[in-house]
């Protein structure tokens, strides 16, 4: 990468076609889109090669690229050391209600935004807007505070509440709301078709690629929210996958620790990953989305 | 984390772009070579574009208007109800706390006044921690976005599997800070890491990662680099797939060679999107930690302000009043990089 | 629960009353000192019945978090009416102790915790947790036979703060095999200065070795820094503090720190950790190392693995001091303070039971940490696992800590920063050490001097 750079900075204009050349060589050709998926990937394909070493394999500094003798067992005592299937369900369980409700206020707070009259819109608008320059970590503490008092460390509600309101959803799709032609609502609001049927009927189906864009950004997010949960629960039963992957990594048996460690890092990458996968160009294209004219 | 910031602040460019929310219109075919705004933005719904009248007077409102008005409470005040109560009242009570001396833990604080700012902005922590903030901001925004133009025009050649390493390239923004911190992590331990083994095949030793904290630093930077090139390169993509066939070719029987093409036509063209990235990735540069929290447990080196912040307050140090007033610093900073935004785009708009 | 007593001394110091606003109980900070609480001025322990369940928060020091669950069955099977919730506050002592500051913004607290030995006195300046003493005496635990090096490392005001838990002290740990090519006896040294002797043999004979980076590996700094250095400081008749003056930059700490930075930067035998000194030596990379007894047990496992040979010894001994140049160190055990009487009450039994004589010498086995009762029946487990004994006998010359180190809320981390200055980074030792004692100084005349006058 940093050596195309070099190669395109210099100007040498009197010979335009050599120019052409390695234009086509660097920027049209293979070597850069192959460099760059490998510095991708490769990282990645460590992980998983690691997580299947033996500890012997791991520590050392007579590295071995491939397992000398695959083993699983550092699953098996990632599952055992710590109740790693519990953390799945609970990621699961909390990012798919986090992820539902989020999105279902997003749709209606939109909506409300661009369809529906009322006086201190804009108001409310610039708030949401600021919303989202609220670093998380300023949060932490006084939303602690609260939710300790109301009872809900160690509780779904309590990792899942603090985070349901959302204002990137709700701005994404008003502003993707604000570009529907405005002749489809119209006829149905002579049809006397009410706000609650315009959205589910009219606006909704024709928003998909939108939504969808949401909720995976959405489901992302919750998926690999660390320092909200990781204050909000101390009982490992609770815990979700990222919190309980740093439990894995006790400081005083780092020794044998590293091969768990990768394979609790596979258990919290993969699954995301397998998501994006199957849904990645509506991710791409929603995210793109508008970005071209701002 | 970044996804939020990202997808935010896009959508708040576009917001200003788009003027107020009663339903102004700028309207029209944009500026040449904006793709998307070629298309004419349709008006806005009725009701949207009467509720600036009803703003002036509430008390004339028709029974109609007040039928509207509940309706949006009702689909709006959930999601407004949350944001106020876990957004804003954190960072009012933030905003308190940093004027206390007041350590986690203890019962009892001491009302300080502007003490903490005082403390920070005339103690040596503030010239170390914004620098450290700067760099790595910079570092990180400057790099993602450079290597991503790179990528962004590799992927938009077409060429067999550009569809895979599309997603390939992007895939890293989605995956779980904690989880990438410790892979690289193990990646750049000094001892038995993969990249000190492969060092060591060139005869060479490995740099102290870890303990020298201007390493670290780098460190870090690299990794996030390394998560954020993707999205950097998706966006560029899709401004380079916006951008109007015909200049080019036109370009191109001018006889203008790629490189002259790309500098003197394709970045221009590309500026809003640049600058849309560089927001974006700046506002997220700004808010980045688990990768920094993972990976330099103690801050060596790298203390940025929303690192520092924590540190304050959750490492040895408990002083939640005084790491509350880093975090004031850091949204205020935020604050004036939207504002800056905000300005910006909608001077562009207009002028265009 | 915090007492009148606390609260007068508090505004006393702190000159409250700048109007500051007063917040419901939940809601963060009182600044205009009237915390709501009750009061355990003296609770007549007999009337107290013990709660039906607590919790207790740790980081599972060693790994132990198996045999942990382990004793807590065996506690819940002995105390049916009580159980027990076993919680994870982190990965390590900061962490748990991060956990429990926070814990003190909300209302729910766990019952016991784990604290190190930098971390209990500055519960107890800030009333977090509950003197043992009385609370021990009511659920019978006679606490004369604890170790009383190790349970007297507690004692503030007359009181117990703690009892001893995961307690260690630093062993040094060799690679024989490096050892013995090198030709050098295979034993830990006994002094740094045979050490030092010895070092460029050692090198000589393994730097071929794939990856060998160093003879000696300091351990890494944050967390170990503050607590090993004092064996080096010692020997050289040096030390963070005398008491409460602040020694950091006397003549014989800087030359002892000088001696440190000479291994690395002059000499270039020794080096600095990255993450964890004994992976580094289980990896092959160094001949040795100074870690925890706590490491003792993984560490040689790993190094069966690899069919390595670990030998430990005592920490080498400097040219002022032989001995005792060994600080004590890890954790106890404390019971927070705001909760209930029933659950102290409880917590106590616990507490007792954690560190009874057969359940401290089933931790130490699982672990390597030292038995912390005299009564306890180390036979089998030292025939399970030898290197153990030597952890055992080192015990006997230890030293209790620089009160610097251990009293000063903070000071740890300072002196972990300062030694990375002179060690990662080539700073002046001198420098680095004489601002080293005046943010140390600032930290006692701030936080623990006002505290201790009352």
């Amino acid at each position: 990468m940093s050596t195309a750079t070099a190669q395109i900075i210099p100007p040498q204009r009197k010979r335009p076609l050599s120019w052409k050349n390695i234009g086509q060589t660097i920027l049209g050709g293979y070597v850069p889109l192959v460099a760059a998926t490998l510095v991708v990937l490769l990282p990645l394909a460590w992980m998983i090669i690691s997580s299947l070493k033996a500890p012997g394999e791991i520590v050392t500094t007579e590295l071995t690229i491939l397992p000398q003798h695959p083993t699983m067992q550092n699953y098996v005592d990632a599952a055992t050391s710590v109740p790693f299937a519990r953390f799945f369900l609970n990621s699961v369980i909390v990012t798919s209600i986090a992820s539902v409700i989020k999105c279902f206020l997003a749709i209606v707070t939109a909506y409300a935004l661009v369809f529906v009259r009322f006086p201190f819109k804009r108001a409310i608008f610039l708030l949401i807007l600021v919303a989202l320059m609220v670093p998380p970590q300023v949060s932490v503490l006084p939303n602690y505070i609260l939710i300790a008092g109301l009872g809900g460390l160690n509780t779904y509600w309590g990792i899942i509440l603090p985070g349901l309101g959302t204002a990137f959803g709700t701005f994404l799709l008003r502003q993707h709301f604000m570009t529907l032609p405005v002749s489809i609502l119209e006829s149905a609001e002579i049809d006397g078709a009410n706000h609650w049927r315009r959205l589910w009927q009219i606006v909704f189906p024709i928003s998909v690629p939108t939504i969808a864009t949401v909720a995976l950004v959405t489901i992302v997010t919750e998926w690999n929210d660390y320092i909200w949960p990781l204050i909000v629960v101390d009982n490992p039963n609770m815990m979700t996958l990222p919190v309980g992957l740093t439990l894995l990594s006790n400081s005083d048996s780092g020794s044998q620790a590293w091969g768990i460690l990768m394979a609790g890092a596979v258990i919290v990458i993969v699954p995301i990953l397998i998501i994006f996968a199957a849904l990645q160009r509506y991710i791409v294209a929603g995210l793109t989305q508008g970005s071209v004219t701002g | 984390m970044s996804w939020l910031d990202a997808g935010g602040s896009h959508a708040a460019a576009e917001a200003a772009e788009k003027g107020d929310d009663d339903g102004t219109v700028h309207g029209g075919p944009g500026g040449p070579g904006d793709g998307r705004r070629g298309q004419v933005k349709p008006p806005r719904v009725g009701t949207a574009r009467s509720s600036g009248r009803s703003r002036t007077g509430g008390k004339y409102w028709t029974p109609r208007a007040r039928r509207e008005a509940l309706v949006f409470l009702a689909l709006a005040l959930p999601n407004i109800v949350l944001i106020a109560f876990f957004t804003y009242r954190p960072l009012f009570a933030n905003m308190y706390y940093s004027t206390l001396d007041w350590t986690l833990g203890a019962a009892q604080a001491t009302a300080i006044g502007w003490g903490n700012y005082v403390e920070f902005f005339t103690s040596s922590d503030a010239s170390t921690v914004l620098g450290i903030t700067a760099v790595f901001t910079l570092a990180t925004v400057g790099g993602a976005m450079l290597l991503g133009l790179l990528v962004g025009i590799a992927l938009n050649a077409k060429v067999k599997g550009q569809g895979f390493a599309r997603s390939a390239i992007f895939a890293p923004y989605v995956l779980s800070g904690v989880g990438v911190g410790l892979v690289w992590l193990f990646i750049f331990d000094p001892v038995y890491g993969v990249l000190s083994w492969i060092l060591r095949g060139f005869g060479a030793s490995s740099p102290q990662w870890i303990n020298d904290p201007k390493l670290a630093l780098l460190m870090v930077i690299i990794v996030y680099v390394w998560k954020n090139l993707g999205y950097c390169a998706v966006i560029y993509l899709a401004g380079l797939q916006s951008m109007p066939k015909d200049l080019m070719e036109a370009a191109s029987l001018d006889g203008a060679g790629s490189f002259r093409r790309f500098i003197s036509i394709t970045l221009p063209l590309l500026s809003p999107t640049t600058f849309f990235i560089l927001i974006t990735s700046l506002l997220s540069s700004l808010q980045a930690f688990d990768i920094i929290r993972i990976m330099t447990r103690t801050g060596n080196g790298t203390n940025t302000l929303i690192f520092e912040s924590y540190l304050q307050a959750f490492s040895t140090y408990n002083r939640a009043g005084y790491s509350a007033a880093i975090s004031v610093v850091l949204f205020v900073l935020l604050l004036l990089l939207t504002g800056l935004q905000l300005r910006f785009v909608e001077r562009k708009v207009h002028y265009a | 629960m915090s007492a009148q007593f606390d609260r007068r001394r508090f505004m006393a110091l702190s000159g409250l009353g700048l109007g500051a606003t007063a917040l419901a109980a939940c809601s963060g900070p009182n600044t205009s000192g009237g915390s709501g609480a009750g009061s355990t001025a003296a609770t007549d322990w007999s009337k107290v019945k013990p709660a039906a369940k607590i919790s207790f928060m740790s980081s599972h020091p060693g790994t132990s978090q198996p045999i942990e669950q382990t004793l807590i069955d065996a506690f819940q099977s002995a105390n049916p009416n009580i159980k027990v919730d076993l919680i994870t506050g982190g990965s390590n002592y900061e962490e748990v102790a991060q956990k429990f500051q926070t814990a003190q913004a909300g209302n729910s607290v766990p019952d016991v915790v784990v604290a190190s030995d930098v971390w209990w006195f500055r519960y107890t300046l800030s009333s977090t947790i509950v003197p043992v003493d009385d609370i021990l005496k009511a659920v019978n635990d006679k606490t004369n036979d604890y170790n009383t090096t190790l349970y007297d490392d507690y004692k503030y005001n007359n009181s117990h703060w703690a009892v001893p838990y995961a307690r260690s002290t630093p062993l040094f740990y060799y690679n024989k095999d490096h050892f013995k090519a090198a030709g050098v006896p295979d034993r830990a040294p006994k002094s740094w200065d045979e050490f030092a002797q010895w070092a460029p043999k050692i090198k000589a004979a393994n730097a071929a070795l794939p990856g060998y980076a160093n003879v000696y590996q300091y351990p890494a700094l944050a967390g170990y820094a503050g607590w090993t250095l004092q064996n080096v400081l010692w020997g050289y008749g040096g030390g963070w503090s005398k008491e409460w003056d602040i020694t950091a930059d006397s003549d014989a700490t800087v030359k002892a720190l000088q001696w440190v930075q000479d291994t690395i930067v002059k000499d270039g035998w020794a080096g600095v950790s990255s993450k964890d000194a004994v992976s580094d030596m289980t990896a092959g990379a160094v001949s040795s190392t100074v870690s925890s007894t706590g490491d003792l047990v993984g560490t040689i496992k790993a190094a069966k693995a690899k069919n390595m040979n670990i030998g430990v010894g005592f920490l080498p001994g400097g040219p002022v001091s032989a001995s005792p140049v060994c600080p004590t160190g890890g954790a106890g055990l404390v019971i927070a303070k705001k909760t209930s009487p029933e659950r102290q009450l409880a917590a106590a039994m616990f507490v007792s039971f954690m560190t009874n004589a057969a359940n401290t010498a089933q931790f130490s086995a699982a672990t390597g940490y030292m038995p912390v009762r005299t009564t306890a029946d180390m036979s089998s487990v030292i025939s399970k696992t030898p290197e153990i004994q030597v952890a055992l006998d080192q015990l006997k010359v230890t030293k209790s800590q620089d009160y610097a180190r251990v009293f000063l809320p903070g000071a740890d981390q300072e002196m972990a920063k300062s030694a990375a200055k002179f060690m990662n980074e080539k700073a002046d030792v001198k420098a680095t050490m004489t601002a080293l004692t005046a943010t140390l100084e600032g930290i006692y005349n701030k936080d623990v001097k006002p505290k201790l006058k009352s």
